[in-house]
């Protein structure tokens, strides 16, 4: 695991485990020493925030994990479920009880693996483009829509520099 | 005085204790600390405070199975903004911006110069409103406090109320305003992209050439960003090779756009025709071209939370492109690409 991927727990450390994270852990190419790692992680963790888990913050250990998992989706799924059928606004509180916890474990052990599920369509109806099937002046066609709606939201809306940030993602994953 | 805080460690146990004391301090704690201040008013200070607020940073920012990290220096000074983003890792991409001047310096096409954007007078007025109103499209919770890179941050979640939209946590800085971490979520809680600052100074102090250009790269062209050397009408000429020349169509109309998404960023041109809307947190541009043989595929990329939607639309003996791109759902960005309509001469 090299020294930037450490940095990162770290500066996670004293936050909630969070996407970043599990994005990181899940492209790392030797998953078990992810686990390993994982499992060491979440001891620190078990240490620094001791008392019963919070919604949403599992165990590293065994398979009670995936079973808490399951539950925890079960559940948010019979949330979304009740607030349908009683016609009423999704309720919003489930969303945010996902803890990286839940997601690694998800990656790991339930096969939610890196990428899965992220760029595939899940909506029947719009026909995914896959990135890297695009020629290098598709590409610059995409970076230059991604610059300008930058540019846009910097300038215009006043958003910062998200939409820079965003931009220098897609640069540097591109080249 | 908490009592236990005075006293000298003496064993590991009692480190353990006083850390685990700090560590409790810094806990979140409820939302009433925050006193009278309301979600709403610490989201009205969102916007003022990501432009005037001067810090240098590191952040990261992931989408995807993509991390980037990125150092940061921005700079409130007689007015204006001075900006520079530089990419940590991977490439040399660059980032100088000084108020509406943008330079973006990219591995492969040496420097952009940006040409400006500006929010017209009525329009920007509608951005600055648009965050009041949110709780008619998110249901916005303050939901206490919390730490991010060393500063005491204030955390809200704003869960979409629809399908065009995405639900978003925001982290302020709690002297500040100064967004220092945020999340965007999907219908099903999935992480789509996550920005946040691991290491963050506020300060007035930089360097000389804090803001100055790289020596590298060239400064290669001039990038419109609008409709100003766009040519109106259908007669314009498809085919051009330049992905930095590509033609603008100037005369299309948007019949349809999510609730609550109103003109955000116009081109300086005449027309006051927008082409970027926004709710308040999320945005969305629409462009529209002449179609090209070797454009990207029609269909949905998605970048993290971003949406590249593009359809190819014949209106008589014209084909025209038609590209929605946001931080907003694909079949958000599918209504919108359709509901574009051309209209004068060439108009259907």
């Amino acid at each position: 695991m090299d020294d930037r991927l450490r940095e990162t727990l770290s500066a996670m450390m004293d936050d909630e485990a969070d996407e970043l994270s599990v994005r990181r852990l899940l492209s790392h190419p030797d998953q078990h020493q992810v686990q390993e790692q994982w499992r060491r992680w979440q001891q620190i963790r078990d240490v620094m925030h001791p008392g019963p888990a919070s919604s949403g913050r599992v165990d590293a250990h065994g398979l009670d994990v995936i079973a808490g998992v399951r539950e925890a989706l079960d559940g948010a799924a019979l949330d979304r479920a009740s607030a349908a059928a009683s016609d009423a606004p999704a309720p919003a509180r489930h969303r945010w009880r996902w803890s990286a916890a839940a997601l690694v474990m998800l990656s790991l052990g339930v096969g939610f693996g890196a990428g899965a599920g992220w760029e595939s369509g899940d909506d029947p109806v719009v026909q995914d483009v896959a990135l890297k099937g695009l020629d290098q002046e598709q590409w610059a066609q995409m970076n230059r829509y991604l610059l300008e709606h930058a540019q846009h939201n910097s300038v215009g809306a006043g958003r910062g520099s998200m939409g820079y940030a965003r931009l220098v993602s897609v640069a540097g994953h591109a080249y | 005085m908490p009592y236990p805080l005075l006293m000298p460690c003496r064993s590991r146990a009692t480190l353990a204790t006083l850390m685990l004391t700090l560590l409790c301090l810094a806990l979140p704690v409820s939302a009433r600390a925050e006193g009278a201040r309301t979600a709403a008013e610490w989201l009205a200070r969102l916007g003022p405070a990501l432009n005037t607020t001067s810090y240098r940073g590191v952040f990261v920012y992931a989408r995807g199975d993509q991390v980037q990290s990125m150092q940061i220096a921005h700079r409130f000074r007689d007015g204006m903004v001075e900006e520079r983003l530089v990419m940590q890792d991977g490439g040399a991409a660059e980032i100088v911006r000084r108020g509406a001047d943008v330079v973006c310096v990219l591995p492969d096409q040496g420097r952009v110069r940006l040409d400006q954007v500006v929010p017209s007078g009525p329009f920007a007025e509608a951005v600055n409103r648009s965050f009041m109103p949110g709780d008619r499209w998110y249901d916005t919770r303050l939901m206490g406090h919390d730490r991010v890179a060393g500063h005491k941050a204030v955390r809200i979640t704003l869960a979409a109320r629809d399908r065009y939209r995405y639900s978003h946590e925001l982290w302020l800085e709690s002297d500040t305003g100064l967004l220092v971490k945020s999340q965007v979520q999907d219908a099903d809680g999935r992480v789509l992209e996550h920005f946040q600052f691991t290491s963050l100074t506020l300060t007035d102090d930089f360097p000389e050439d804090a803001f100055t250009l790289p020596g590298k790269g060239r400064e290669t062209r001039r990038m419109p960003t609008d409709g100003t050397n766009a040519v109106p009408g259908p007669a314009a000429a498809p085919g051009e090779s330049s992905p930095g020349a590509t033609t603008r169509m100037d005369d299309w109309r948007l019949g349809w756009r999510p609730d609550g998404f109103e003109p955000a960023a116009t081109p300086p041109s005449a027309r006051q025709h927008a082409v970027a809307y926004s709710d308040g947190l999320a945005s969305f541009s629409v462009f529209v071209e002449p179609a090209r043989a070797r454009d990207m595929p029609e269909g949905v990329s998605r970048i993290g939370a971003t949406t590249v939607f593009g359809r190819v639309r014949d209106s008589q003996d014209h084909r025209y492109r038609i590209t929605v791109v946001g931080e907003i759902p694909p079949e958000a960005a599918r209504r919108i690409a359709e509901a574009v309509t051309m209209r004068g001469p060439g108009g259907s």
